[in-house]
């Protein structure tokens, strides 16, 4: 993979010097923050605007640690999840569309290189920044609740970065795919679209990467982990996508 | 110019052979069987109006397109297998040259020279020599902030970073000031014998100015492929200078129809005459004069320009 090296220095270099570094780690430091807060005030605001209306009666159960987790991940699975498919979409179509795809491309570097190079740095990326605000976001309701294990977090979080995996490397195989970013984003979350429903098919729901968002739920819950199948598959799934993108832009015309 | 090539081969071996090169998009042909060769170590230029299929043939040999079918061998290797190992031998310049704008012309270079395996101190003594030749050695700003003038100068740099021994250049002083067009045409013709340059543009004066072959495409076609004293001989055109006492607009209006006539420009009291034949046109332009009780006070030869030669063979209204 002729290149890979420097392109992936790049890529580091490139995420630290402009909105990349910002965009998906401050959503994430952002819920890892307010997460725990909104988890100990709902109550509260439903309390107090359920006093405000004569004869409602709202009742709400005292929050736990395990409200403040479940408030990080719904972070997660929405918003961030959200961001990685918009900024996702300008990856490859993006240095297309700006001309440096066509200076680098004529040097001795393989496609691949290129494309995996992006892949890769992304990954990390994502991974370290999950990791830190993972942690921010437990010492943050271990402030504000009393304390519980941290083991349905981490599992949660870790199904939760193989789904972002398989989302970030759909992103590089739909950008590398599509001339525009905004098709390349259309198709993402068509995508996320279609998993969302083809999860109300339990056999989907159970054997494939459509069910990460249930076996995220459920390990948040402590429930019995089933996560192999949609973990696993979802695994094969990054794989295929990073080998689709690669063939794919192997036969593009820059 | 620094120079870490060595000198380039001097058999006749080609460094660019193009063999009935086509290229369609659905129906449209962009390319209709060109063949051409450049020899090394020359300097080549590449002409052609709008949409004759210049920017298509150098993407095909620099690897960004497909043809759909000939053959295109760069510095002998062929273009279908070899396409890693040519790229190890060229540079490229496209018109519009790409930059990352949140680098510095330094990280850009040393980027591009470690994507051809440099690194260490002679990738360092290299940068510093081409930014030298850029222009661009004090400057601390990141690209974004550059005009397009630098942005080129820094991509012709980018473009020697490994020392090509092919360096394809596609417009590359259109975006240039007159002092910027002549150092870029000063570079490329300091290359001669040492590199071979493949040098698309539109601008008639640098090709006659540096090139030692030129080939003409038209609407996909190669219409003229030659050294460009030889293309002004083959093209069978001649020009001749008239000046009369009078308004030469009389003299224009005689001349009109007259069979050996491709064109006339007039300044003043002169005519600039295109002739197909400069023998019979200088036999009867004293008479033509006559006819017109104008005062003939000279008639000149005047050398062929390129831009006659390419006016005729691709037609006039698209010069």
């Amino acid at each position: 993979m002729n290149g890979f090296v420097p392109l992936l220095a790049k890529e580091f270099l490139e995420i630290r010097r402009t909105w990349r570094l910002w965009v998906v780690p401050g959503i994430l430091a952002f819920f890892a923050v307010t997460g725990p807060i909104m988890a100990l005030l709902t109550p509260r605001l439903l309390a107090s605007m359920a006093a405000q209306q004569p004869g409602v009666v709202i009742t709400v159960p005292d929050p736990t640690a395990v409200d403040a987790y479940a408030q990080f991940v719904k972070g997660l699975t929405q918003m961030v999840l959200l961001a990685l498919i918009i900024g996702g979409g300008g990856l490859v179509s993006g240095e297309r569309a700006s001309g440096t795809a066509i200076m680098i491309l004529t040097k001795p570097v393989s496609r691949a290189a290129f494309i995996l190079s992006k892949l890769v740095a992304e990954l990390v990326l994502l991974l370290v920044a999950t990791t830190l605000t993972t942690v921010v976001t437990l010492l943050v309701t271990r402030a504000l609740f009393p304390p519980v294990p941290a083991a349905p977090l981490f599992a949660a979080v870790a199904i939760w970065l193989v789904q972002a995996g398989l989302v970030v490397s759909a992103m590089v195989f739909f950008s590398a795919s599509f001339r525009s970013r905004g098709g390349a984003a259309g198709a993402g979350l068509a995508f996320v679209m279609v998993l969302l429903l083809l999860s109300m098919w339990p056999a989907a729901e159970r054997y494939s990467f459509v069910g990460l968002t249930a076996a995220i739920a459920n390990a948040l819950r402590g429930g019995g982990l089933w996560w192999g199948w949609p973990v696993g598959t979802a695994m094969v799934g990054m794989v295929g996508f990073a080998v689709a993108a690669t063939v794919v832009f192997r036969g593009k015309e820059i | 110019m620094p120079d870490e090539s060595g000198p380039a081969e001097t058999s006749t071996a080609a460094a660019l052979d193009i063999r009935s090169l086509r290229k369609e998009f659905g129906t449209a042909v962009a390319l209709d069987g060109i063949s051409l060769r450049v020899p090394n170590g020359s300097i080549f230029g590449f002409l052609g109006p709008n949409g004759a299929g210049k920017t298509t043939t150098i993407r095909i040999v620099t690897g960004l397109a497909h043809a759909t079918a000939g053959t295109v061998r760069v510095v002998g290797r062929d273009l279908a297998h070899d396409r890693a190992a040519i790229a190890r031998e060229i540079g490229f310049l496209p018109d519009v040259p790409g930059f990352y704008d949140w680098m510095t012309a330094v990280e850009f270079l040393g980027f591009t020279g470690r994507l051809f395996g440099l690194g260490g101190s002679a990738l360092r003594q290299r940068v510093d020599d081409l930014l030298d030749l850029a222009g661009l050695t004090n400057v601390a700003t990141r690209i974004g902030g550059y005009s397009r003038g630098m942005k080129q100068r820094l991509g012709i740099a980018q473009a020697l970073i490994n020392a090509p021994r092919l360096l394809i250049l596609d417009e590359p002083t259109s975006a240039l000031d007159p002092i910027g067009r002549r150092e870029v045409l000063e570079t490329v013709a300091s290359l001669r014998g040492r590199a071979t340059v493949f040098f698309s543009t539109h601008i008639l004066a640098d090709v006659e100015r540096v090139c030692d072959t030129v080939a003409i495409l038209d609407h996909g076609r190669v219409v003229a492929n030659s050294s460009v004293a030889a293309l002004k001989e083959r093209a069978g055109v001649h020009r001749l200078a008239v000046t009369v006492d009078g308004d030469a607009r009389v003299l224009a209006e005689r001349l009109e129809g007259a069979p050996w006539l491709v064109a006339c420009d007039i300044e003043d009291a002169t005519l600039r005459l295109t002739v197909s034949d400069a023998q019979r046109a200088a036999h009867d332009l004293p008479r033509a004069v006559a006819e017109t009780s104008l005062g003939l006070l000279r008639l000149a030869n005047e050398e062929v320009s390129l831009e006659d030669v390419f006016v005729q063979l691709v037609g006039g209204e698209r010069a």
